[in-house]
């Protein structure tokens, strides 16, 4: 069988970029299941280097006509280059493309982390029982990892809008009030009633500025039969905030997966100690609680985002519609138990 | 359901054919089939209590809202429409009541909107 019909324009893309490489070839690109937010491949990649033969095993992110999340690109490689080599586990980046000429929409390539597992349902198929208290721990370190490192020093706050301490929830909630009203296909009382909710009990200030991962929960990063993490993934939605909001994004309930703990890993108790040892910061249960009923509202924004690019067409995946039909419901109820109502 | 059932059984029909040549990579073949199977699995689930669900729904709302609008037509896409427009008049009356204090609408609201993610419940809901 043919390859790809990538596999040519993505071999002349590295040829561009290695100018010292010779008989560059890609193979065995193949699309991974699941990236709704950009279309994820891997691939081999060989080249000649003077006398020596190079093959590296690598992943092609490439943006889709139209994505369940609208990120630039660019922020979500940065955001990968700043962890890297930290106690944070991510992929090493190797180039970022924003212009659609070399295959038709902006992409970057990253090293594959290759040999470990993302799926949740693997991981709460049993296999895993043993390690997933090992999982949980490295899981909300790693968090609390993110959330104590300095987003300056880290050099992010030259791609990422900075936002004072007061104001970081207020933005995030014009932000996906915003897309609420853009994507919404059908009205939406249940986050709508969250939504006035969150406006009329705003939390207190953000103790410091961090890094929020923005969608840091099981099945955004790489493990293995240890309980080891190998890469935590899936930075798109990557910025400057509360470090309380990406604690409690993994709090919201249809991030359960049916066993009635976070991420189904741990208690919502034993994962804020966890996180609280690792950054050295505190998880206020009134500012938590507000966030935790944010990310409710975030995700009913992803959702309905979700909905929108399949009815426009402009992604016909069907990854977009069981989004949609799996979540949007879900995630009212999700609300409704936060908000005490369920 | 949103996107509604027609649309989408109309695009994984293409998605059908689309996989069906014999130059697609089986690893992706693999992965739309699969997401195309979960999706027409919950159209089937979805598809027998779908009219009756928005009947019961809208005829809720409509004695909420004391809204006198009728049943012109029993076509989802009617029933859909009709939904959307008492749902979008129960957002203005849920805010109406926060502000006035009025505590007894806002229970009776919220009862409903439970009942209503009571009905659009799958078996595949993780909450």
């Amino acid at each position: 069988m043919a390859g790809h019909p990538l596999e040519p324009r993505l071999a002349a893309y590295i040829a561009g970029r290695l100018p010292d490489a010779a008989d560059v070839t890609v193979s065995g690109l193949e699309r991974i299941s699941g990236g709704a937010s950009r279309e994820t491949y891997r691939f081999r990649a060989r080249w000649r280097q003077g006398d020596e033969v190079v093959a590296r095993r690598l992943i092609l992110r490439r943006d889709p006509p139209a994505s369940l999340i609208d990120t630039e690109r660019r922020v979500e490689f940065a955001a990968y280059q700043a962890f890297h080599g930290s106690a944070v586990p991510v992929p090493a980046m190797l180039w970022l493309e924003e212009a659609d000429g070399p295959l038709d929409h902006p992409f970057f390539i990253a090293e594959e982390i290759s040999g470990f597992q993302a799926s949740p349902q693997l991981m709460f198929a049993g296999g895993y029982d043993a390690v997933l208290p090992r999982l949980a721990e490295r899981k909300w370190t790693i968090l609390g990892e993110i959330a104590r490192a300095d987003p300056e020093a880290l050099g992010l706050t030259q791609v990422m809008t900075p936002v004072a301490p007061d104001a970081c929830w207020r933005k995030e909630l014009d932000h996906w009030e915003a897309i609420l009203d853009s994507d919404e296909a059908e009205p939406q009382p249940i986050a709508r009633a969250a939504i006035r909710w969150l406006g009329r009990n705003p939390p207190p200030p953000a103790q410091k500025l961090s890094v929020v991962h923005g969608d840091y929960r099981t099945g955004n990063f790489l493990y293995d039969e240890a309980g080891e993490i190998h890469g935590v993934l899936d930075w798109e939605m990557a910025h400057l905030g509360d470090p309380l909001e990406d604690l409690a994004w993994g709090f919201n309930p249809v991030w359960q997966f049916g066993r009635g703990l976070a991420g189904g890993l741990a208690s919502q108790d034993e994962a804020i100690a966890i996180w609280e040892r690792a950054s050295g910061l505190v998880a206020d249960p009134v500012a938590l609680h507000w966030w935790i009923l944010f990310n409710c509202v975030k995700g009913q924004g992803i959702w309905v985002g979700s909905a929108r690019a399949f009815i426009d067409g402009g992604n016909t995946d069907p990854i977009m519609v069981y989004a949609a039909w799996w979540l949007l419901n879900a995630q009212d109820r999700a609300i409704a138990k936060v908000m005490g109502r369920l | 359901m949103t996107p509604q059932v027609p649309s989408v059984l109309a695009e994984m029909a293409q998605l059908l054919v689309r996989n069906s040549a014999p130059d697609v990579a089986p690893g992706e073949r693999a992965n739309a089939l699969t997401l195309a199977a979960a999706v027409l699995g919950v159209a089937a689930e979805v598809w027998d209590a779908a009219a009756e669900n928005l009947v019961q729904e809208n005829r809720a709302l409509a004695a909420l809202l004391d809204d006198a609008a009728g049943e012109a037509s029993l076509r989802l896409s009617a029933l859909r429409a009709e939904n959307a427009r008492l749902r979008s008049l129960l957002i203005a009356a849920h805010a109406a009541a926060e502000e006035a204090g009025d505590t007894a609408r806002e229970e009776a609201i919220w009862a409903e909107l439970i009942a209503s993610t009571e009905r659009r419940k799958l078996s595949i809901s993780p909450s």
